[in-house]
């Protein structure tokens, strides 16, 4: 199993962790933060979207330093996610989404995204 | 005498001299969205597209891994519109079907049957622990049998891993 999991991180895949993050309070009053760290084994990936939800899927308000981070393959990136304090009560899933470049080739491509949940 | 005391003490002080050696470590449920195939539209009619093999297409596959099971559901959304085409006048049709291909483990088989569908979307809580490859189809039909202009054509399949 656990050299199965290794493998799979060889190939073209996205990782995105901690499954719970949890909020604290920031340097910055009135707003919660956790840190996510992304992962990227994808090769034709280069770009990932962050963004915040709640039960529905709807996006609720945030700031990092940047929303759409640029990664290259095999690199690793940790960000800071703020959300106020009253939005943090609505905010539920915390997602990575790879986001894809217009190409001329006639494939489908795969977007993924990988959402980890607030405790 | 005081030889023997100074002995004693270092004896005694040796028997509880003790080094602590810490052990961790993490566990951590993760989840993994592995592009195994990047599909291809086959053009087995004029007016249709098709990644299924038997229309000359490739069947795009994504794998998930999850390291502990439950902790994570599988969310995949076939496309129900092109991210790159030629101006289109007509309706697309679009059908699209997520299928168990290989598993880890064969349990996982159940995903067949317990898979949740609606729209274009497929959903599959991820109960066990292991690899599960989802082979994904997806076929645009365009118009009443009308020709698909000539060009490029190219649409997104969503994989997603939800924390449960």
């Amino acid at each position: 199993m656990i050299l199965l999991v290794a493998l799979s991180s060889d190939g073209s895949s996205h990782q995105w962790t901690p499954t719970y993050p949890t909020l604290k309070n920031s340097y910055v009053s009135g707003v919660f933060s956790t840190r996510m760290e992304l992962f990227n084994a994808r090769t034709d990936v280069s770009y990932y979207q962050v963004g915040v939800f709640d039960v529905d899927f709807k996006a609720v308000p945030f700031a990092a330093a940047e929303k759409i981070l640029k990664i290259e393959h095999l690199g690793r990136r940790s960000i800071d996610i703020f959300i106020r304090n009253k939005d943090a009560e609505r905010a539920v899933y915390i997602c990575s989404k790879s986001k894809l470049l217009s190409k001329g080739s006639a494939t489908t491509s795969i977007s993924s995204r990988i959402c980890s949940k607030i405790k | 005498m005081f030889k023997k005391i100074v002995l004693a003490s270092a004896i005694l002080c040796g028997g509880v001299i003790a080094q602590e050696v810490p052990i961790t470590g993490s566990v951590e449920s993760k989840c993994i969205v592995q592009t195994d195939t990047i599909g291809i539209y086959g053009n087995p009619t004029p007016s249709s597209l098709t990644t299924m093999s038997t229309g000359g297409g490739v069947t795009p596959i994504v794998r998930f891994d999850v390291i502990q099971a439950s902790f994570y559901k599988a969310r995949i959304t076939t496309p129900n519109g092109f991210s790159e085409s030629p101006a289109l006048s007509d309706v697309v049709t679009w059908t699209g079907d997520v299928a168990v291909g290989e598993v880890s483990d064969a349990n996982m088989s159940a995903y067949s049957t317990s898979k949740v569908v609606y729209d274009n979307t497929t959903e599959i809580d991820l109960t066990i622990a292991g690899s599960t490859w989802f082979n994904i189809t997806s076929t645009a039909d365009y118009g009443y049998d009308t020709a698909l202009p000539a060009g490029t054509y190219r649409a997104v399949v969503s994989a997603e891993c939800i924390a449960l």
